[in-house]
């Protein structure tokens, strides 16, 4: 079988699959080391100004995951207490959050929060 | 060979193998559940599935592979097989940034995850590109040219026939699952308009620029939309209403939904249903 001398462009996109296939494995290895035995770290913070519409306040939150590994519906509370001692929930539920993953996402409300107390927490996570 | 000739040949094996992957890929890339296994499967996972990607791969180049010709040596396998890889993994990353499943906001174990998970079939198209659909110009399938000219009509209706048919074989198979209506919730406008050009990227490559076979005869035919620019935007449009039509068959859409879901939801099935048409025209 003879073998045929290859040309400058099978030479090129060899050369570029090659770093691209490195890149690639390279990043699973850092991912790993950098992962590595870190559990969630769940934490959540309004994120953006309250908006109101239609008689009801929509209240931003951002919840991360600081930790290293990922946490599977994530379930944020929140919880609005008015200056006259009446209270009111709301809740959201976060299907994934992988290590270092920031998802976004809105409360609504009856009450003004602005008006009163806002309280956020995660209040737990399944462990995939 | 001159240089030209070689970068040319280059070209057409890289759009070849990608058309290959886009063909076997596409389907698993509107599963959620790759989404999520991507999202929580960790590091060992993945390079053990990149080790077994390569393994199956190195296999198909031994046989089929995306490359005109037909070297099998261990040596010639070994590299493709890297390269298959390579760009199965760049398609994936592509398609799913292109449908919103990785953002600047995911996090990197996330994306490698998805990216080397819905990678696996993108690669096995990749090497499986000249099998699936092989290519005719070095076997000599010369076709007579009474039947390269016959009645336009016929010709364009056995090309709208072929394409309904690969549209609604894929189509059929995404659109009563939930996946439309996840990717509709997390895209916008300009990632709509991005999924119509790759759609009609894809899909022109598949049939015209892949060397796939009876790719000559095709650009030798005389229908009505055989120029290959309208008949990939004509096939385009075919693979839009199967979508449509599939998304209501599956009562995923009503008459009384507002237009603009229509709209998303059938450019985002519209993606797949194309490639499937494109696919469809081959065989004709």
């Amino acid at each position: 079988m003879n073998a045929p001398k290859r040309t400058l462009a099978e030479q090129v996109s060899f050369g570029l699959c090659v770093a691209i296939l490195a890149g690639l494995v390279g990043l699973v290895l850092y991912d790993w080391v950098a992962s590595d035995g870190k559990a969630a770290v769940l934490a959540v913070a309004p994120a953006g100004a309250v908006r109101s519409a239609g008689g009801q306040f929509y209240v931003p939150f951002a919840v991360e995951n600081r930790g290293g590994q990922t946490a599977e519906a994530v379930r944020v509370e929140a919880e609005l207490r008015s200056a006259q001692g009446s209270r009111e929930f709301a809740e959201q539920e976060i299907d994934f959050l992988a290590g270092g993953e920031k998802e976004t996402g809105v409360f609504v409300f009856e009450r003004d929060p602005r008006q009163g107390q806002l309280r956020l927490r995660v209040s737990g996570y399944k462990v995939p | 060979m001159g240089q030209l000739s070689g970068w040319k040949r280059e070209r057409d094996d890289i759009v070849r193998g990608a058309c290959g992957g886009f063909l076997f890929g596409i389907p698993l890339l509107y599963t959620m559940e790759v989404w999520w296994i991507g999202a929580w499967i960790g590091p060992p996972r993945l390079l053990v599935a990149l080790v077994l990607t390569f393994g199956v791969v190195f296999l198909l180049n031994r046989t089929a592979g995306f490359r005109s010709t037909r070297d099998v040596r261990v040596e010639d396998a070994l590299r493709d097989s890297v390269e298959a890889i390579a760009l199965g993994t760049i398609c994936s990353l592509l398609m799913l940034v292109l449908l919103r499943e990785i953002t600047p906001q995911t996090a990197l174990g996330e994306a490698l995850g998805k990216v080397v998970f819905e990678g696996v079939p993108f690669t096995m198209g990749v090497a499986l590109a000249n099998l699936l659909l092989r290519t005719d110009s070095d076997e000599g399938t010369s076709q007579d040219p009474d039947q390269d000219n016959q009645d336009a009509l016929n010709v364009t209706l056995a090309d709208l026939g072929f394409t309904a048919i690969g549209a609604v074989f894929i189509a059929f198979n995404i659109a009563p699952t939930d996946e439309i209506p996840m990717l509709a919730a997390a895209t916008s406008p300009p990632w709509l308009l991005l999924i119509v050009l790759a759609s009609l990227l894809i899909s022109y490559g598949i049939v015209f620029e892949a060397d796939f076979a009876d790719q000559k005869k095709r650009a030798r035919q005389q229908g009505l939309f055989q120029q290959p620019l309208s008949e990939t935007v004509f096939s385009y449009l075919v693979s839009l209403a199967i979508a449509a039509a599939m998304l209501w068959f599956f009562d995923r859409l009503a008459f009384d939904d507002p237009w603009q879901l229509w709209l998303s939801h059938t450019l985002l099935l519209g993606l797949p249903a194309t490639i499937g048409g494109a696919a469809g025209r081959l065989v004709v």
